[in-house]
């Protein structure tokens, strides 16, 4: 699935197996899954850490809203960065 | 140089193992080691660090940044106190992964681990039928197996199978990628056996030959593609058929560490038995971190300035790190060459005799010796 297909009403959640979890060593956020971690920047953070069963389309709005930035750049990010962890097996849809 | 920070700690908890893999990487023989060895009062008679000991170990590493823990061995499930040893790491805040045969592993047994808070369950296979994996297994384990893995379904908990690949199975590897498929495992690791402890003693049976090398390389990439958002694959590549090393443990003292049974801190797990020379600390008189930044066998090999030539002045030598120390010592007696599976390691002639002598006799690779678990010498009590 392409970043631009991902519906609005779609829900992401991380995948099995998979914790967000603060790296206390650099206050930074990590996924941690089976033999691997990712350090994420602060866009994929601020996008995870609302991945708790809302919508895509809430995710943008409320994002768009506490950053007060234009949304439909915004949706443009926010989807290129759930792509790409989607294709890593590290986030999913329903 | 900045002081890297570990990530991940390999907990190697017991040596003993139902199973007698000929590829096993543990030590070939008990390792002589400075570890106390009197009879424990929670019955760790044989050196092993008792449940306490571990907890310490989790925490002192979880203090110094790491975030996963992998719980091995031997087979991790023969200790009593497993689950309590994951819980333990789920309080330290560590990402649990438990690496085993799944031999003993029952309905209760799964879900007392998941209870405890384990994240995930890496099981080995020898094959993808019975006569085939129990005759390397040299133990009848793989029907077992096959249950195992469909309780760990049952239980919710994420599975990755991990196959090591040899010269007697790997010709199986169509139908090794087809069982993980159909045991409805996340990932599955195919990975060509490296030549340490008992591999290394059994190298002549398992090497496989270049014609069987090359086929499996197109196998795996053909079912990374098939099987791509499915089943993540990872293929290990047969290092002495490479013409580059691997980057070994991302650098010596950069993001691993391991516990062995006994409490030696190792840098790499193979290091204490293909490093002989080198001193290893133990965790019953260091605390990780002092074993970690400062030790001798923590920073022998860190970073570049111990680097022999080409390596020192090789654009590659911040990619492979100059391959593997254990390999290095293994095939040359000196920890501190160049690995020479690299091209450009003036020993590389060693790997290309060993090659030779595997694809010029194709009809008998000889017979291997099965690893035994190793008895660690009790002090008189």
């Amino acid at each position: 699935m392409g970043a631009t297909t991902i519906s609005d009403v779609a829900r992401p959640s991380l995948t099995k197996g998979v914790r967000l979890q603060i790296d206390s060593t650099t206050g930074k956020s990590v996924l941690l899954y089976p033999e691997g971690i990712v350090e994420l920047n602060e866009t994929a953070h601020e996008i995870l850490s609302r991945c708790d069963g809302r919508t895509l389309g809430e995710v943008i709005c409320e994002l768009a809203e506490e950053y007060e930035a234009d949304s439909a750049a915004l949706a443009a990010d926010v989807r290129e960065s759930l792509a790409d962890l989607q294709q890593r097996k590290l986030i999913e849809f329903k | 140089m900045t002081m890297p920070r570990p990530y991940a700690l390999l907990a190697e908890i017991t040596y003993r193992c139902p199973l007698h893999c000929p590829y096993c990487s543990n030590p070939v023989a008990a390792p002589p080691g400075e570890a106390p060895r009197r009879p424990q009062a929670d019955g760790y008679s044989n050196g092993e660090l008792t449940t306490e000991e571990w907890k310490r170990v989790i925490r002192e590493a979880s203090a110094l940044g790491v975030l996963q823990i992998g719980f091995s061995g031997g087979e991790p499930l023969a200790r009593r106190d497993l689950a309590e040893l994951i819980h333990a790491a789920r309080e330290a805040k560590l990402y649990t992964n438990l690496i085993t045969s799944g031999i003993g592993l029952d309905d209760d047994g799964v879900r007392v681990l998941h209870d405890a808070g384990l994240d995930s369950i890496q099981l080995s296979f020898q094959s993808d039928e019975s006569s085939a994996a129990d005759e390397i297994a040299g133990a009848r384990a793989h029907e077992r197996k096959l249950d195992v893995a469909a309780k760990i379904r049952a239980a919710g908990i994420p599975l990755s199978l991990n196959f090591v690949i040899h010269r007697r199975n790997i010709d199986r590897l169509p139908q090794m990628i087809d069982l993980a498929e159909a045991l409805g495992a996340e990932r599955v690791e195919l990975a060509n056996v490296q030549f340490y402890g008992w591999a290394f003693r059994n190298r002549a049976a398992l090497l496989p030959t270049r014609e069987q090398v090359d086929r499996a390389r197109g196998i795996a990439t053909a079912a990374k593609t098939r099987l791509a958002g499915k089943i993540e694959i990872f293929y290990v590549l047969p290092d002495y058929y490479e013409t580059r090393p691997k980057p070994c443990l991302n650098g010596w003292g950069q993001r691993y560490l391991t516990v062995n049974p006994i409490g030696d801190v190792l840098p790499c797990p193979t290091a204490s038995s293909a490093i002989p020379d080198l001193r290893f600390e133990n965790v019953r008189a260091s605390d990780l971190d002092w074993i970690w930044r400062k030790s001798e066998s923590f920073n022998r090999f860190r970073g570049t300035e111990w680097m022999p030539e080409p390596c020192q002045s090789c654009p590659q030598r911040e990619i492979d790190f100059g391959g593997c120390r254990c390999q290095a010592a293994l095939l040359t007696g000196n920890a501190a060459l160049t690995d020479p599976v690299c091209e450009f390691s003036p020993n590389r002639a060693i790997v290309e005799a060993v090659l030779r002598n595997t694809n010029s006799s194709s009809d008998h690779a000889g017979d291997w010796r099965y690893r035994q678990n190793p008895k660690p010498e009790l002090a008189a009590v």
